[in-house]
């Protein structure tokens, strides 16, 4: 049994000869707010499709609150407890906004094909739980006004907070976000820390983040992890990282010399 | 799996009554209601060339509602469904022709076409059979069985969309159409006396015989109006709760985008199946009631000419639309009739609206949506209650 919720231990992978990811460890206590930061190709969200599942990773383990999940399939580790965001939106976007956050609460239900044809006591029950408990989390996040809006529809901003909707309806207890203040302005940016901020006591979930934004980074994550070329450079909180010479050098290249 | 979800289920729970109202005797109550209206209503109200026609477009429309199933909700390109139809639709008939056969009396001198016929349709020739014939009993034994043989080779078929899409799924299913033709093609010609049949030993039935290439005839003709109808009704009802239900939406949400509905918990493996065995057994309970039509059923039902109809009504209609693809299903079906004084001219009157449709409406009728969601009335209302929608569901 590891101390912490979330626990990746040297994940890596390799697409030919390219390391995209090499010996990743990341370990996040419950209740604890992650980043993962790195300058573009770096391999973050490489390392999150590893640690969900959509890649499989070559070497070392990811294990989330005592269960080992590498081995899983991505439905498997959501089932699991681990939900996620992604970079660029995948929204369905032709479906509701209410069916998408319902579809998120699909992972937690029990589904027969003649309770869905008969409409059986159980199914009906269940429909209407999925509707509550996704009411309730549009509400959290303020969205409830739109709920039969088509997912397409809706501003950029609201379709990166759906996103973040949707992963909580799964009931993580780890929520991976991928660049969640991505196309923001500094406001809505300040909005976004503090939503994530509450999510987290809320919810009662560890958080990892990939961010570009540093000010957001250093200001919410307690921990942070650097990337470089698939490599980890460099690893501690945000006054450590701040001062590490290796992390100015990937972001603004090598210093000068004589 | 204790989960908030879960917790709120049992607070939940509708009352018995409600449940067998609202989910069995409304839904039966209607689908009946619909086959008597076709039967005794429409039926003799339109003629009898005209009533024929009705049966055939009531088969298209089965076959379009079970597509849909397929490409329309969960966005694969499955181009072998005529292959499910006529793979019910010989099982359907080989119970049914041949389970008669074998109860002719063979006193009466009459030919079986003939003797299998009678007592279709409210007769209680028998003195035994309450309200239907044994025979249009037994054609809904046998439709059901020849869904369920459907629903098997579905699932074989479904296997490989989940490696496959796009293109090469096509290609595999329109390979397994065209296997079917070839091996209904292959079997033993059809047995039409009494004593042959009785004479025949298990290892005959290896090879069924089902008339090879020169096609199954006599198959009696139990599927009236009604029958059809019903079945109708029944499939549409099926289609919709499937569509408003936690399966539709993993369906719909693997058709969205496949990486995000497996981040978000759908095992997209089972739901892929599913969506095969559920629209092949849907399939293949079409063919069997289109045997029973009065139909001589031939290898070529298996041929991609029918799949690619199916397909136009299920593109044309808006993949994902019932409402859509069932209303696209009754217009191409009945237009061909209607178009034919134009006689050769026809074909090509079918084509340019087809390529006028394309152009006017690129995503269908409909879309995805359903008709009624263009009514101005309902979504004003749909947005004020965003859960009603459910709740009134049939």
């Amino acid at each position: 049994m590891s101390e912490y919720l979330l626990d990746v231990r040297s994940i890596g992978i390799s697409f030919g000869g390219l390391k995209a990811c090499d010996g990743l460890t990341v370990q996040i206590p419950g209740g604890g707010l992650h980043g993962l930061i790195g300058p573009n190709g770096a391999g973050k969200t490489t390392a999150f499709n590893l640690i969900t599942g959509v890649y499989r990773t070559q070497m070392g383990s990811v294990t989330l609150d005592g269960v080992k999940v590498d081995h899983l399939r991505p439905h498997e580790i959501a089932k699991a407890g681990l939900s996620r965001t992604f970079q660029n939106i995948r929204l369905f976007s032709e479906l509701s906004v209410l069916d998408n956050v319902k579809l998120a609460c699909h992972c937690r239900g029990r589904h027969t094909l003649l309770g869905t044809l008969l409409r059986t006591p159980r199914f009906v029950a269940q429909e209407r739980a999925m509707t509550a408990r996704a009411m309730q989390m549009l509400e959290v996040f303020s969205l409830q006004h739109l709920a039969s809006e088509q997912a397409k529809n809706l501003p950029y901003g609201d379709q990166r907070r759906l996103e973040i909707c949707r992963a909580l309806a799964t009931e993580p207890k780890v929520l991976l976000l991928d660049e969640p203040a991505a196309g923001m302005n500094p406001s809505e940016k300040k909005a976004l820390a503090q939503s994530i901020k509450l999510i987290r006591e809320q919810f009662k979930l560890a958080v990892l983040l990939i961010e570009h934004d540093m000010g957001l980074v250093m200001d919410i994550c307690e921990k942070i992890t650097v990337l470089d070329h698939g490599c980890t450079i460099a690893h501690g909180t945000p006054s450590e990282i701040q001062s590490n010479p290796k992390v100015q050098e990937a972001y603004l290249g090598e210093p000068a010399t004589a | 799996m204790s989960g908030a979800l879960q917790q709120l289920v049992p607070t939940m729970m509708p009352s018995t009554a409600r449940t067998l109202l609202k989910g069995v005797a409304l839904p039966v109550a209607a689908a009946l209601g619909l086959g008597l209206l076709m039967q005794f209503v429409v039926g003799p109200m339109i003629g009898a060339y005209p009533a024929t026609v009705a049966l055939q477009v009531g088969i298209s429309v089965m076959l379009a509602v079970s597509l849909n199933i397929v490409n329309g909700y969960t966005g694969q390109f499955s181009i072998g469904h005529a292959g499910f139809f006529a793979v019910g639709a010989y099982v359907g008939a080989g119970i049914s022709y041949y389970a008669a056969l074998a109860g002719i009396d063979p006193a009466s001198g009459q030919q079986p076409s003939q003797a299998l016929s009678n007592g279709a349709w409210l007769v209680w020739n028998d003195g035994q059979s309450f309200l239907f014939s044994y025979g249009e009993w037994r054609m809904v034994l046998a439709s059901i069985v020849g869904g369920c043989v459907a629903a098997g080779l579905g699932y074989i078929v479904g296997l490989p969309s989940l490696r496959l899409r796009g293109d090469y799924l096509a290609i595999v299913t329109l390979g397994f159409g065209e296997i079917t033709r070839v091996l209904l093609t292959q079997t033993k010609p059809q047995i039409f006396d009494r004593d042959e049949l009785a004479a025949t030993q298990a290892k005959d039935w290896v090879i069924p015989p089902m008339g090879g290439a020169t096609g199954f005839s006599d198959i009696p003709a139990y599927a009236s109006l009604m029958w059809v109808w019903f079945f109708v009704a029944v499939m549409i009802f099926f289609a919709y709760r499937v569509k408003q239900s936690s399966t539709g939406r993993a369906l719909l949400s693997i058709r969205e985008d496949e990486i995000a509905a497996r981040s978000m918990g759908v095992n997209i493996t089972k739901y892929k199946v599913r969506a095969f065995v559920l629209a092949a057994g849907l399939a293949g309970l079409a063919g069997s009631l289109y045997a029973h039509t009065g139909q001589v059923i031939r290898p070529q039902e298996a041929g991609f000419q029918r799949s690619f109809e199916v397909i136009i009504f299920v593109v044309l209609g808006g993949m994902g639309s019932i409402s859509g693809v069932v209303l696209a299903a009754i217009i191409l079906s009945i237009l061909p009739e209607a178009l034919r004084d134009l006689s050769e001219y026809r074909l090509i009157v079918y084509a340019l609206l087809l390529i006028l449709m394309m152009i006017v409406r690129p995503k269908g009728l409909f879309g995805v949506r359903e008709i009624w969601e263009f009514w101005p009335f309902t979504r004003g209302k749909k947005s004020e209650k965003p859960n009603e929608k459910k709740e009134v569901a049939p």
